[in-house]
């Protein structure tokens, strides 16, 4: 009867040996005590002796096969012999397991039985829920307290979620993320706001009870320290140099809004009633923007200003054929100015939108870099913050620069009667090296015209 | 284990009988006149001279010791005082016919022999010799000291020297700066090594182990002279004397070292025979040898050339010294000498003398060897009164001029631990990287490249996954182990004197396959297969490294580190340090921390060793941090104890993405590092935890979104807590885990100066994950005692931030950890 020789088990980590020399082949006759191939671990080397004598029927293996333990190598027997029942299953069998893995440990019963579960489990640690009142006396993270004092969070607020009871950072965080900040008063009482006589002004339990009642907390610091980001070094540096290099004046100007506003509530009434659609225009158009409108008309009214659309440089001005608007976005960051390139050749409709998605990725920090530079000319607008006058800084080494403010309802004459109407001014600040004052009070006149009648720009 | 010798059953199964050859018992029984061809009369004198400096010293420290003045000087030595009054003639005898080559170990009452073969190396050596030693020695500073004091007396140089080595040992048990280690061994571990004086021991037949380490290392590196080592009869019963006996003896040096290595060891175990063992009387009482060279006879067929001789005599102690370095000459050592002599003194000055009678005292007084020797000399016309008296009145006046000189504290000052904090601490380890110890061409048997083990290796893969992220088969990774190898096969290919043992250390390949191919390539003499016997397995390798060479020895399980306690805690880390940074210690020990093997095989004791000063102590987890660090240890001059897992030998190299070079590099100790990056919480590892660490660290990330940072300690002293740190002050969360007991950890120590450093930045306190202080459990129960990957969880959600939803299955609460502390579990 045939005999499988098996892989043997050297030892019980043992999980495959590599076959390292085959002594004996198929069709060999062996006797018994015949060395049949030598195997390695990764430990020793060893030589596998033919326990029966007959004639090699099969080998399943080769020289470097690396063979899972107990799995047949070889059989021997007597020629004709049906060997199909010992092939093993494909003769290069699948490593079980790989390096780093840590045998498996027996499965344990159910852990839910363990009597350490119950009482491990029995504990509701996770409070999310304080009773009610005041958590500001709760125990508190060294980590969560620093944080509290930096961001002034108001600690009445904090739900504690650490062991016992224990205000841990994320607690803080949560407050600080709801907008629960203390104020001056209610900093008193709690440990953020008491002045630590401990060690690296540690809060000791002695400064706690130490602290009158009535008195005005002094530990509230007057001011605190922010290292400047890069982005407001680099705003700093190239403001600072604007100002310090450039001859910078300001020319203020209104105009009468009362067009681009009526405009604009046509075209959302338009919208709205579903008139755009009828006339054709796509359901997906947007209402522009006040500063959409500017931007366009800044666009336009440039062309023919060329020192308002150049680059000043000491020995030469150099003049754009094009119209890259920058538009200043402020944002967390601090102030951003990314370009809508060819601002001229654009639709009104192609400005809005490419004015409304480089201020959203400037928002959250994705605009790419080549989007903030090559301006020729900025727009900037603190209209919306309610200001009715500026003097703006030049990007440099850009001619001028529009500041877009507010709009109020001014009085005008029409025919002896006094008319109010919506007023809105532009402030524009440009280089004096580059160009005068007459040539920038032009554009500006065209601008304010041109705005006046932005239902004709239209036409164009 | 070898195969080259076959054990025939047929033979050992034969009856028959042992036979001893007779011990000869003080043989000696020569005149002064049958030995005037043998001594001038100078030798003679010489021999009284030095019995007499020993007398006189000893004598003045008692007086010392017990009135705080000597001749008028006064001084307070607070320090010990183990004294050998009536004991001078075994010193004297023994190191009359020794040079600077031959090195003596000795005692905790070693001063006598540590002026007899100063006194002894002085006469051999020239005036030349003498003063470049002298100036030479701590850039001169002691020999200084003894110029200006002697100045214009027209002293020699020998004369000078003389007053050298008393003042320099003197000065040493006073703990001066002056002294011959500045004063950081004091009266129990005094050494000078120009005069081949290596250092006597505070601890009780410490030397035997240390002393079969130094001749090996003469033997192996075939440096001449012999070594003494000088142990006293109470220190019969300690096993590590035993085991440095085995040691010494092994059939091996004689059957299969070869060439001009076979051959016995130039070891003479010499013992101070003076009858107490502190108090216990060794013959009679504490012992049952009777005759204590009867020992020699049960440790190996030349019975150790034992014998008893009278060191009462000191022309017998030289007879038998004569005879005993020529049976080392001729390869046949080691030899054991039972030196028969008597202490007048107690064990020390507090000792009063309750376990013996004054007429016991008064009778060996009777036969003072010194008193004995001199009325011989002149009964024999070789000296007059007039000569033994100018000898005495030199004695007296170098003894006194020495304890003025080193009482003085200007002259002799202490070490200002106050102006310069860190004298001591630059000397806890020396630092120093030394590639090879001695400059010569490593003897091995072939090329490495024809290195079966490094041919198996090259054709495996050196990172753990293929292109596609998948693990290669165990067989087919460079493992762990093969890290371990490739740092010590390049050493030895390097540094000639690197020597390698432990138990099954040849042929077997080490009972972790780390040497596997290194039988192959090493002369026996190289690498060797030691007796089971821990303390002498660490015990010589620090004799072997103090006298110049570099020794890798295993212990094999971590559990047997407490076998070789005294050598692990006492002997290694200490002598840098004690020796004033004069001595150098690089021993790489390998201890295997082990698993699946139960209570005594499975524990990892890193903590005991990281607790005691003056080691340096690894624990890599990875094929690269293995082999990096291991280089770095061997390229060390400082002791480490390097610990490995049995769990991971054959892990393959998960991290380093190059995988782990071919070429040799160091990873410095002390620096932990980030296995991988997290934001929430940091976890620190010590050893094979790393990986449940990781496994926890994927748990959370998948199932609670939380991201654990994961450092790997690599090594525990020293260690920089400055990236821990960092990953704290980010994650404001920490975890110190390893598999040690949790009780008296270094995990704790860890954690508590984590806590200290980043007090302000935690959010929890820093939270200690050990195993249980339970016995280890059998392997398919370790999952309740090891810490594993939910432990992790458990204990964040339970002592950290608890995890909304999670259920914790281990208690690690206070109630719990308050309960465990009561029972003491």
């Amino acid at each position: 009867m045939a005999t499988a020789v098996i892989m043997p088990r050297q030892g019980q980590s043992v999980e495959s040996c590599i076959i390292g020399k085959w002594h004996k082949k198929k069709g060999d006759k062996v006797s018994e005590g015949d060395t049949l191939f030598t195997y390695e671990t990764d430990k020793a080397t060893f030589d596998e002796a033919a326990k029966v004598s007959g004639e090699i029927l099969e080998v399943f293996f080769e020289e470097g096969d690396d063979v899972p333990v107990l799995v047949n190598v070889c059989v021997i027997g007597e020629p004709g012999e049906d060997i199909s029942g010992l092939r093993p299953e494909g003769s290069s069998a699948e490593q079980a397991g790989g390096p780093g893995q840590e045998a498996e440990l027996i499965a344990p019963d159910k852990k839910e039985d363990y009597p350490e579960a119950q009482t491990a489990a029995g504990q509701n640690l996770y409070v999310s829920n304080m009773p009610e009142g005041d958590a500001s006396n709760a125990p508190m993270s060294p980590r969560a307290k620093a944080l509290a004092a930096k961001r002034n969070a108001d600690l009445r607020f904090a739900e504690p979620s650490g062991p016992k009871g224990r205000i841990i950072e994320r607690d803080v965080q949560k407050i600080v993320s709801e907008g629960h900040l203390a104020t001056f008063a209610a900093g008193m009482g709690h440990p953020a706001g008491v002045a630590g006589s401990g060690i690296g002004g540690r809060v000791s339990v002695a400064d706690i009870g130490r602290q009158p009642a009535t008195s005005v907390d002094v530990s509230i610091p007057e001011s605190y320290e922010e290292k400047h980001s890069n982005i407001r070094k680099i705003i700093a540096k190239s403001m600072h140099e604007s100002l310090s290099t450039m001859a910078q004046l300001t020319l203020n100007a209104s105009f009468d809004a009362t067009d681009i506003l009526d405009l604009r509530a046509k075209m959302k009434k338009a919208k709205e009633n579903g008139m755009a659609e009828r006339l054709g225009l796509s359901s997906s158009l947007t209402v522009p923007t006040i500063n959409d409108i500017i931007l366009y008309s800044v666009s336009r009214v440039l062309k023919t200003h060329r020192l308002c659309n150049a680059h000043y440089y000491p020995d030469k001005l150099v003049f754009f054929n094009t119209v890259n608007l920058g538009m200043a976005v402020d944002t967390p960051r601090g102030l951003m100015v990314p370009t809508i390139f060819a601002a001229d050749k654009l639709s009104i409709a192609e400005i809005s939108v490419q004015a409304k998605t480089l201020a959203a990725d400037c928002q959250k920090g994705t605009i790419s870099p080549d989007f903030i530079k090559n301006g020729t000319f900025t727009v900037t607008n603190l209209g919306s913050l309610g200001v009715e006058s500026f003097t703006p800084v030049i990007n440099p080494p850009q001619t001028c620069i529009l500041g877009v403010n507010t709009i109020t309802t001014a009085v005008k004459n029409v025919a002896g009667n006094a008319v109010p109407y919506q007023s809105m001014s532009l402030s524009l600040t440009f280089d004096h090296r580059a160009l005068d004052g007459a040539p920038a009070a032009r554009f500006l006149k065209d601008l304010k015209e041109t705005l006046e009648n932005f239902s004709l720009l239209l036409m164009q | 284990m070898t195969k080259a010798l076959h054990i025939d059953p047929s033979e050992v199964r034969k009856p028959g009988f042992i036979e001893f050859t007779p011990i000869p018992v003080n043989q000696y029984n020569k005149t002064i006149d049958d030995e005037k061809q043998n001594y001038s009369k100078d030798d003679f004198l010489r021999i009284y001279r030095d019995m007499r400096y020993i007398r006189e010293f000893e004598t003045m420290l008692y007086t010392i010791k017990t009135t705080n003045a000597y001749n008028g000087i006064e001084y307070n030595n607070p320090g010990p005082a183990h004294l050998s009054m009536g004991q001078e003639a075994s010193s004297v005898g023994q190191a009359y016919l020794l040079d600077t080559n031959d090195y003596i170990f000795g005692s905790h009452r070693s001063h006598g022999e540590i002026l007899a073969k100063g006194l002894s190396a002085i006469h051999k050596l020239s005036e030349e010799e003498l003063d470049t030693i002298m100036k030479e020695f701590l850039d001169g500073s002691t020999y200084k000291s003894i110029l200006k004091f002697n100045e214009g007396k027209g002293k020699s140089i020998k004369e000078l020297a003389v007053d050298f080595l008393i003042y320099g040992a003197l000065a040493e048990i006073f703990a001066k700066e002056t002294g011959f280690h500045k004063g950081l061994g004091g009266s129990m571990h005094a050494f000078f090594l120009p005069f081949g004086i290596y250092p006597n021991n505070a601890i009780v037949g410490g030397s035997a182990d240390i002393s079969v380490g130094a001749a090996l290392y003469k033997k192996i590196n075939r440096k001449p002279g012999s070594v003494i080592c000088n142990i006293g009869d109470g220190s019969m019963a300690c096993g590590p004397v035993w085991e440095g006996l085995m040691l010494s003896a092994m059939d091996q040096f004689n059957t299969l070292w070869e060439g001009d290595m076979k051959g016995g060891l130039p070891l003479i175990v010499n013992v101070m025979n003076n009858q107490y063992a502190m108090g216990g009387q060794t013959r009679g009482e504490t012992m049952g040898y009777d005759f204590l060279a009867r020992i020699g006879a049960g440790v190996n067929k030349d019975q150790m050339h034992s014998e008893r001789i009278d060191g009462y005599d000191p022309l017998a102690v030289i007879d038998a010294m004569k005879r005993k370095l020529d049976i080392l000459k001729s390869k046949k050592g080691p030899v054991l000498l039972d030196t028969i002599t008597y202490r007048y003194s107690g064990h020390s000055p507090s000792d009063a003398d309750a376990y013996r009678t004054p007429e016991e005292k008064a009778a060996w007084e009777a036969q003072d060897s010194i008193a004995s020797y001199r009325l011989a000399l002149i009964s024999a016309g070789v000296a007059s009164e007039d000569d033994f008296n100018a000898i005495d009145e030199t004695v007296i006046s170098g003894i006194t001029d020495a304890v003025q000189l080193a009482s003085d504290p200007v002259i002799s000052p202490r070490m200002d631990l106050g102006k310069t904090p860190d004298a001591i601490e630059k000397i806890m380890f020396s630092n120093r990287k030394i590639s090879k110890m001695e400059d010569r061409e490593p003897e091995v048997l072939m090329s490495k490249e024809d290195n079966p083990r490094v041919q198996a290796i090259a054709r495996k893969e050196r990172y753990a996954y293929d292109e596609n992220g998948k693990p290669y088969s165990k067989n087919k990774t460079y493992q762990l182990r093969d890290g371990l190898f490739e740092a010590i096969l390049d050493k030895f290919y390097e540094d000639p004197t690197l020597v390698a043992y432990g138990e099954e250390n040849r042929d077997w390949g080490g009972a972790f396959a780390v040497y596997r191919g290194l039988t192959e390539a090493l002369p026996y003499h190289r690498l060797f297969n030691s007796p089971i016997a821990e303390a002498a397995i660490v015990g010589s390798a620090v004799g072997y490294a103090m006298s110049g060479g570099r020794a890798l020895v295993e212990l094999m399980y971590c559990d047997f580190l407490g076998r070789a306690g005294d050598e692990v805690f006492n002997q290694l880390p200490k002598w840098q340090a004690m020796s004033a940074g004069i001595l150098k210690m690089p021993v790489v020990i390998r201890v295997s921390v082990g698993s699946k093997y139960g209570a005594q095989h499975s524990q990892d004791w890193t903590s005991l060793v990281a607790h005691i000063p003056g080691i340096k102590v690894a624990f890599p987890v990875t094929p690269y941090d293995a082999k990096g660090l291991m280089t770095t240890a061997l390229n060390g001059s400082d002791p480490v104890i390097f610990f490995e897992s049995q769990r991971i030998y054959d892990i393959g190299e998960q991290f380093h993405k190059e995988g782990v070079p071919a070429e040799s590099y160091e990873i410095p100790f002390g620096e932990p590092d980030v296995k991988r990056e997290g934001k929430d919480i940091t976890i620190l590892t010590i050893g094979a935890t790393l990986y449940r660490a990781l496994e926890a660290a994927d748990k959370l990330e998948k199932d609670h979104g939380i991201s654990a940072e994961v450092i790997d300690a690599r090594s525990m002293v020293p260690f920089n807590f400055e990236k821990v740190i960092e990953s704290v002050k980010k994650t404001g969360k920490i975890i110190v885990s390893g598999d040690a007991c949790e009780r008296g950890s270094y995990l704790n120590d860890l954690a508590r100066n984590i806590g200290d450093l980043c007090f302000d930045h935690l959010d929890a306190p820093a939270v200690v994950l050990g195993s249980r202080n339970w016995i280890t459990p059998a392997y398919e129960l370790e999952e309740h005692f090891f810490p594993q990957a939910d432990w992790f969880i458990d204990v964040i959600h339970q002592r950290i931030m608890p995890i909304k939803g999670y259920t914790p299955v281990r208690s690690f609460t206070d109630v719990e950890m308050i309960r465990r502390g009561k029972l003491g579990v």
